[in-house]
């Protein structure tokens, strides 16, 4: 998307991906300030404020984490600006700290940080349902259920936030920031750009200050329901005995279920769901029997109306994940609620599902990734050295999928920069040395203040740092050591005390075996900087002739299959039991051709 | 009201083409909703793409409803017919990249066995990759198979429309024009799939 699309004024209608929507919202709220650190599923705000933020006027930095990103944001914030933070749903533990503590301060200029959710998990490791968060550190919660949402609830956030004094959390989820759908803009506000110092007794949380806002979190928070916001993000539509409440992209399957099953119900889709309109709420719901609840996470609205039933004395029959009608986990379509609600009203679920057995395609390397080459490296290192039982704690990025056969790394992965972390514990608990793998996005992450411990405490192990000098697995960002001034891993190893730092390429399969050789020899902390820039981004750069094809020569191939079955790399195949390479998805980095893959020199250069 | 599911794998342009598609409805007042159910930045990795032309509000399209299928991949477009309802089209290139499990096991592509499923449904077999390549764009693969799609008749939206999103998606000239070439080809070779 161009800028030029970004800043038009006309009414047309746009065709945006929820997170493009975002950046409009951002505009037309005439924000100032917004950071990120990369995360699946709200990356492409990033890449697109990061095109386009010149143009609109706003200040956008990758910050090193989503602390950093949130206390970037939390500083503009207090100076008067409009500021926005956004990341994954488990990016916000990372900044969960001061997450929680600008609840406590509040905020001068208005304070929108966008959390994605991803239920279901297509690139996380767990469901988390941030709306508990956002309620847990009193901020106000949003949940959109569409592009045209994400970008209206992000323009009406700060509007909120600055009428009451209070941080917003605007929920989305995969489903919502990767919809792209029909998006009306609106109006452009000027950009304010208050340049006052903080109010220092609400910003330095001294026990002092903080005991004095205690209760002012709450005088805060009564303004959403008092101004009318909680009750005007409430919608209601169709008619019928019983209520369906919602929110979010749950919402989305409600329509199209009930029509299939040939059910009525009334819908009420919530879009603030911290806090709520009790009366307002209460004033529905008195009005039914039947009460079903459908969102995606936890029971969040739910636990929330059965106080306000609780809290009224009156009974009603409720159906959600509580009494198991509901499923907690995973994202819902539209066969989902179909399917709940034929339990519920007892009718027959009428989906005919086709059994389809063919074989799955997990994700995988890509052709001419340098991972496949350092975990191919490092496993014939570990075999010729006799190392068995040994533990490789890993962590997030692409080079995760050396979880799979055939290289089968990993044995803890808990969030970004466990690895080193968890490998503190493992040298001294499980006695044997550890080989860890870490990212180089990663490691600037989070990976800094575990490897001073290993030094410090002396826990021996051998970090590889898997550096492909961008943030590969969201889609290339640029990173510390490609971007601004220059920070080198290398350089924060030897400050840190770090003795054996070694460095390797990779794509040289007979030299990263030996590297990683000597440092097994090694006593104390070795890390290897396995350095090769990621194949796509590399790609991306390389003209039309250094472009290179490898086949493999029919003649020559002895099918001893060691290719396919160690090195495997995805251009790879088999028809009729020869193996070929295919020329659409080879890269040319030439690693098949090394004696350490195929030992008969079979595999050529053909271009 | 059209839904359509696109399937393939990583780098075949399936997200480009489903912008056009969807712009190109949107051209035409119509509502559009897009959503990829797989979609991972690397290279061949599983894609799939949900695109629902018309009123909806799930981007996601029920299980057995889908009006076709547009498969870049022989065994995607054999996998995602549980979202073909009985009498829809499968319009699918006969391209056929091997999965890392296969490979890993040094095991044959189950091609006999992705055209018996696709073979339960009314299908069109489109060579987009050879055509795109006899254009001299092999990246004019999608615009074949957006033609293709066209031409088996589901589409509510016009040729004008298309070729309008077509050229506007792509800024420069020559390109804009071997894409509406690919374009105007896979409506041909889908055509010529019609007589036979
Ligand atoms: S490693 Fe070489 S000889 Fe062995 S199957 Fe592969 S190409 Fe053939
Ligand atoms: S040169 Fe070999 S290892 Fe590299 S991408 Fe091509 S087939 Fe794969």
């Amino acid at each position: 998307m161009k800028s030029s699309e970004l800043l038009e004024q006309s009414e047309r209608a746009h065709f945006l991906l929820g997170n493009e929507a975002v950046v409009r919202g951002l505009y037309e709220a005439g924000v100032s300030v917004t950071a990120t650190y990369p995360g699946t599923p709200s990356s492409e705000i990033g890449d697109l404020l990061y095109e386009t933020h010149r143009d609109l006027g706003i200040y956008f930095e990758y910050s090193v984490n989503e602390k950093v990103a949130f206390e970037v944001a939390a500083s503009a914030s207090s100076l008067g600006k409009r500021a926005f933070v956004f990341m994954k749903h488990v990016g916000l533990n990372v900044a969960m700290d001061s997450f929680v503590s600008l609840g406590v301060s509040g905020v001068k200029g208005g304070f929108v940080i966008l959390s994605a959710d991803d239920p279901s998990l297509y690139s996380s490791q767990n469901e988390q349902d941030n709306r508990y968060l956002g309620k847990f550190a009193k901020y106000i919660v949003m949940e959109p259920s569409n592009p045209q949402e994400l970008k209206d609830f992000v323009v009406k956030g700060f509007d909120i936030s600055e009428a009451t004094g209070q941080p917003v959390l605007i929920r989305s989820v995969t489903r919502v920031s990767h919809m792209r759908s029909v998006v009306k803009y609106g109006p452009v506000r000027n950009e304010i750009n208050n340049s006052s110092k903080p109010d220092r007794k609400n910003t330095v949380l001294l026990p002092e200050n903080s005991f004095r806002l205690q209760p002012q979190i709450f005088d805060r928070l009564k303004k959403v329901v008092e101004q009318g916001f909680s009750r005007n993000f409430i919608n209601i539509e169709g008619e019928g005995e019983d209520l369906i409440i919602t929110s979010g992209s749950a919402y989305n399957s409600i329509k199209e279920a009930l029509e299939i099953s040939g059910l009525k119900a009334k819908v009420m889709k919530i879009g603030i769901s911290y806090p709520l309109d009790v009366e307002y709420i209460y004033n529905q719901i008195k009005h039914h029997n039947r009460i079903i609840l459908i969102e995606e996470g936890g029971p969040f609205i739910e636990e929330q109306i059965y106080s306000i039933i609780a809290g009224k004395g009156i009974r009603k029959e409720v159906f959600g994940k509580i009494t198991g009608d509901v499923p907690y986990n995973y994202e819902m379509n539209v066969d989902r609620v179909k399917g709940i609600l034929a339990k519920i009203y007892g009718i027959p679920d009428k989906t005919e599902v086709v059994n389809i057995d063919l074989p799955s395609r997990p994700p995988e390397f890509c052709p001419g990734c340098p991972h496949r080459a350092t975990y191919y490296a490092a496993k014939i290192a570990l075999r010729q050295k006799g190392w068995k039982d040994y533990i490789s704690p890993t962590d997030i990025g692409c080079y995760t999928l050396g979880y799979y056969d055939p290289y089968g790394f990993g044995d803890m992965l808990l969030s970004m920069g466990s690895s080193i972390g968890t490998s503190n514990g493992y040298s001294i608990f499980y006695g044997k040395k550890v080989i860890t793998f870490i990212g180089d996005s990663t490691f600037f992450h989070a990976g800094i203040p575990p490897i001073i411990n290993a030094v410090h405490n002396n826990h021996p192990m051998i970090v590889v740092i898997l550096d492909n000098s961008t943030t590969a697995m969201t889609g290339g960002q640029p990173t510390p050591e490609n971007m601004g001034n220059i920070v080198k891993i290398e350089d924060i190893l030897k400050s840190i005390g770090v003795k054996n730092i070694h460095k390797t390429d990779p794509y040289d399969l007979k030299m990263t075996v030996e590297t990683f050789k000597r440092a097994m020899d090694e006593e104390g902390v070795s890390v290897i900087i396995s350095e090769r820039e990621c194949a796509l981004e590399a790609d991306r750069k390389k003209s039309k002739d250094e472009f290179k094809i490898f086949q493999v020569n029919q003649d020559k191939c002895k099918l001893c299959y060691n290719c396919v079955r160690n090195f495997t790399c995805a251009a790879f195949y088999i028809k009729d039991k020869r193996v070929y390479i295919d020329p659409e998805l080879c890269d040319g980095c030439s690693v098949c051709s090394e004696p350490l893959v195929c030992p008969f020199g079979a595999i050529e250069v053909v271009k | 009201m059209t839904s359509i599911v696109l399937a393939g794998v990583g780098g075949q342009g399936i997200i480009t083409l489903g912008k056009i598609l969807g712009e190109a409805a949107i051209l035409e007042g119509k509502k559009s909703l897009m959503t990829e159910i797989h979609g991972m930045a690397q290279r061949g990795g599983r894609i799939s793409v949900d695109l629902r032309i018309g009123d909806y509000q799930s981007a996601i399209i029920p299980i057995g409803s889908a009006d076709a299928i547009l498969g870049f991949e022989l065994m995607e477009t054999a996998r995602n017919t549980v979202k073909l309802k009985k009498d829809g089209i499968i319009v699918a290139n006969k391209r056929m990249i091997h999965p890392m499990p296969l490979i890993m096991k040094a095991q044959e592509y189950p091609e006999r066995e992705s055209e018996e499923i696709i073979s339960r449904y009314n299908h069109y077999y489109v060579n987009a990759d050879e055509i795109a390549m006899s254009l001299g764009e092999k990246r004019s693969v999608n615009m074949v198979m957006l033609g293709a799609l066209f031409g088996v008749g589901i589409l509510e939206i016009s040729e004008e429309s298309l070729k309008k999103t077509i050229s506007a998606s792509f800024r420069n000239p020559r390109v804009s024009e071997i894409n509406i070439k690919a374009f105007e080809a896979g409506v041909a070779a889908v055509n010529q799939e019609k007589v036979l």
